[in-house]
């Protein structure tokens, strides 16, 4: 209500630029990509920051000849800090602890903090929860996890194929590939 | 109609008028920043998911942000949604500003994105109807800076062809502007004293928590796994409303059953204690909590414990002294009520139990003066054999050099223990000294690790600040550690009172001293 007034007079052009146009969610994956070279290993980046959890708003996932393609979109500017990995054994949700079923046996867990999939009123952002997304390496992807800043997807992927992970900024996005069989 | 984008009475509407006046003087200038501060430090700021875009699309387009924010609450509630042509002639609407139809169209090529842009990305929507607005705000020539003059233009953006429509409309538009969007809240005891109800079967199990039902709760497990055994810290990531609201969420699928806010000034119970809340993931494994109740190992946890979250974050450097002031009343409670001793293995952090992803309440959770403080609500005084776990100001303890200390035997209070050989000419012991404000009755206990080379009949004497002994009570260490043993009641006087575990008696045993406890 107060940023109202403060609006509303201001004349001068916005202190920082607006987005660039266009959705931000899509990254058109680059039809070739001979440089994939990836990982099975987890890849952890942690940042610590003391309040303001990213806001995950948005999912695409789309495929190349190369690799699967998940976006993650955030509110902000900047992703939060991430760990993913491969993971063997029954996945379980962060509050109950029950186990969460899959197709099939190869997981990829990637888990942001700070983060959360809801909004300051406790309703969910809009992404959806689950996704059987069937893509020719990843097949479904599962929110086991929406709690104390930390949101955590589960993908059951056909094999545990090498993977990458890069981030974009304005709006922030974290880009995950999965590799698809040569 | 014009007047119905007029702020109401209260705080909020005050200071924007006093804020739309200043800005017509000099409508070049931005508004004083400090009044936001000072607006924003009155209460709970609860921003919707968009609110940066909605500043950065105001400020591009010259639309104020809070207008933007109150059309986005009255068409979608703050949804991003993706609409289907319900009714024949009634458009998709789509985005968080549920843009639709030629409106839609136009609004895309204003801000210059494609009309799927506008469609799907929650940016892009906000931009195009911002931009929308702006063309609108133009056509119609309004005063920009004058709030009651954007009724024009907000009921052209609503499409509403009836009266009685657009009338509704705006005020549901103008309801979000009054209330700051229906995000600033008021107190919390406003919203607690008339959205709540009390708990089907009766009162809160803590009276003064305010009743807010989750829906995310099972049952304990019926065996004695499913006894209450533990209380579980947790810091919410998040501030209060934003946690409690979430964790009544049944798409959630995450609870606890209390959450205590910043200052400790409320208390939201959101499960029944007897019921299994869905608040640590991992399952039980005794290592990571002093070896303490190996049994439960692989008991999923949630089955023995009760969950507290607390409005805050785990990297704070620190926690109000009110908020952990509230916390240790409500643990008092729960603690007594159950029959769980208030130590560290029975008042344990998420992230110590759940080590691999959870690291709440963090490094700057100060356990051990957050135990003493659950402790004085219930009336007791813990005397540790440590120094570091004792409150210097009511418990001091004084061994011989000569005790060594040890772990061994998990079920210690505090760090560890101190034990001793018995000996038949040994005039030393480990005294526990505690300070009593004031004369009056109080029950002392003891408690050790046990095993079968301890003393079948250790001695403690209880000392009075007088220096008179009140007692001397013989126990048997070879079984019962762990819990706390009663030596008895003694009227004691002001001062500091004592009680001493002797060694002295026939050799071949060995006396434990773990800790005492005095309680009214």
């Amino acid at each position: 209500m107060v940023l109202l007034s403060g609006g509303a007079c201001r004349r001068e052009p916005p202190p920082t630029p607006p987005p660039p146009p266009g959705r931000p969610a899509a990254v058109a994956p680059a039809p070739q990509d001979t440089a994939f070279a990836g990982t099975t290993a987890p890849i952890d980046r942690i940042r610590a920051t003391r309040a303001g959890a990213a806001g995950l708003h948005g999912i695409e996932a789309t495929t190349t000849q190369a690799y699967d393609r998940i976006v993650f979109a955030f509110t902000g500017d900047s992703v939060p800090g991430y760990h993913a990995e491969y993971v063997h054994g029954p996945v379980r949700r962060c509050g109950s602890g029950d186990p969460v079923q899959f197709e099939g046996p190869v997981l990829l867990v990637i888990r942001f903090a700070p983060a959360q999939a809801h909004d300051e009123a406790g309703r969910p952002l809009p992404v959806e929860r689950e996704r059987a997304v069937g893509l020719p390496v990843v097949k479904e992807m599962k929110l086991v996890c929406d709690f104390e800043g930390q949101v955590e997807w589960v993908l059951g992927v056909a094999a545990a194929a090498p993977y990458r992970v890069s981030e974009l900024a304005r709006p922030a996005r974290l880009v995950l590939d999965v590799k698809r069989a040569p | 109609m014009i007047a119905r984008l007029k702020p109401r009475l209260g705080a909020d509407a005050a200071l924007l008028v006093w804020l739309a006046a200043a800005c017509r003087g000099s409508p070049v200038q931005p508004c004083p920043t400090q009044q936001v501060a000072a607006h924003q430090a009155q209460g709970p700021a609860l921003p919707s998911p968009f609110d940066s875009l909605f500043a950065t699309a105001g400020a591009e387009f010259h639309v104020p942000p809070a207008l933007l924010a109150s059309i986005g609450w009255a068409e979608t509630r703050w949804q991003m949604v993706r609409g289907t042509e319900e009714f024949p002639g009634r458009e998709a609407r789509f985005g968080v500003m549920a843009l639709r139809g030629h409106a839609l169209e136009r609004a895309a090529a204003l801000a210059g994105v494609t009309v799927d842009a506008a469609e799907r990305d929650p940016v892009a929507n906000v931009r195009a109807a911002a931009a929308l607005l702006d063309a609108y705000a133009s056509a119609a020539a309004i005063d920009r800076t004058r709030i009651e003059e954007w009724s024009t233009v907000v009921t052209r953006y609503s499409d509403i062809e009836l009266p009685d429509g657009r009338a509704a409309y705006l005020r549901e538009v103008d309801r979000a502007l009054a209330r700051g969007g229906v995000r600033a809240g008021r107190g919390p005891r406003a919203v607690a004293a008339s959205a709540c109800s009390p708990p089907p079967g009766g009162a809160p199990d803590y009276a003064s928590a305010v009743w807010r039902a989750s829906p995310n709760f099972d049952q304990r497990a019926s065996d004695a796994t499913g006894a209450i055994h533990m209380v579980i810290i947790h810091t919410c990531e998040s501030n209060y409303a934003s946690c409690w609201s979430w964790l009544v969420n049944p798409v959630s699928q995450v609870s606890a059953h209390y959450v205590v806010n910043e200052d400790g000034s409320e208390i939201s119970e959101l499960v029944r204690e007897q019921s299994r809340a869905w608040h640590i993931a991992a399952s039980y494994d005794c290592p990571l909590n002093r070896r303490h109740d190996c049994w439960l190992n692989g008991v999923q946890s949630n089955h023995f414990t009760v969950g507290i979250e607390h409005a805050g974050f785990a990297s704070q450097a620190s926690f109000p002294a009110a908020q952990l002031a509230a916390s240790a009343t409500l643990v008092c409670d729960v603690t007594r009520d159950r029959g769980i001793p208030r130590d560290w293995q029975h008042i344990v952090g998420h992230g110590q139990l759940q080590p691999a992803d959870r690291h709440d309440p963090g490094a700057n959770w100060p356990w051990i003066a957050y135990v003493h403080l659950v402790q004085a609500r219930c009336g007791e005084i813990v005397v540790d054999d440590s120094a570091e776990f004792n409150d210097p100001a009511v418990a001091v303890a004084t061994l011989p050099a000569a005790w060594p200390t040890a772990d061994t035997t998990p079920d210690y209070y505090g760090g560890g223990y101190r034990w001793a050989p018995t000996q038949a000419a040994a005039t030393d012991g480990a005294a526990f000294a505690f300070l009593l404000a004031a004369p009056g009755a109080r029950t002392v206990d003891a408690r050790w690790t046990s095993g079968s080379n301890r003393s079948s009949r250790a001695a403690y004497a209880v000392v009075a600040a007088t220096g008179d002994t009140a007692g001397v009570v013989r126990l048997d260490q070879t079984t019962g550690g762990g819990v706390w043993h009663t030596l008895g009641t003694w009227t004691l006087p002001a001062g500091w009172n004592r009680v001493v575990l002797l060694r002295k008696d026939a050799s071949g045993a060995v006396v434990v001293a773990d800790a005492i406890r005095v309680r009214d």
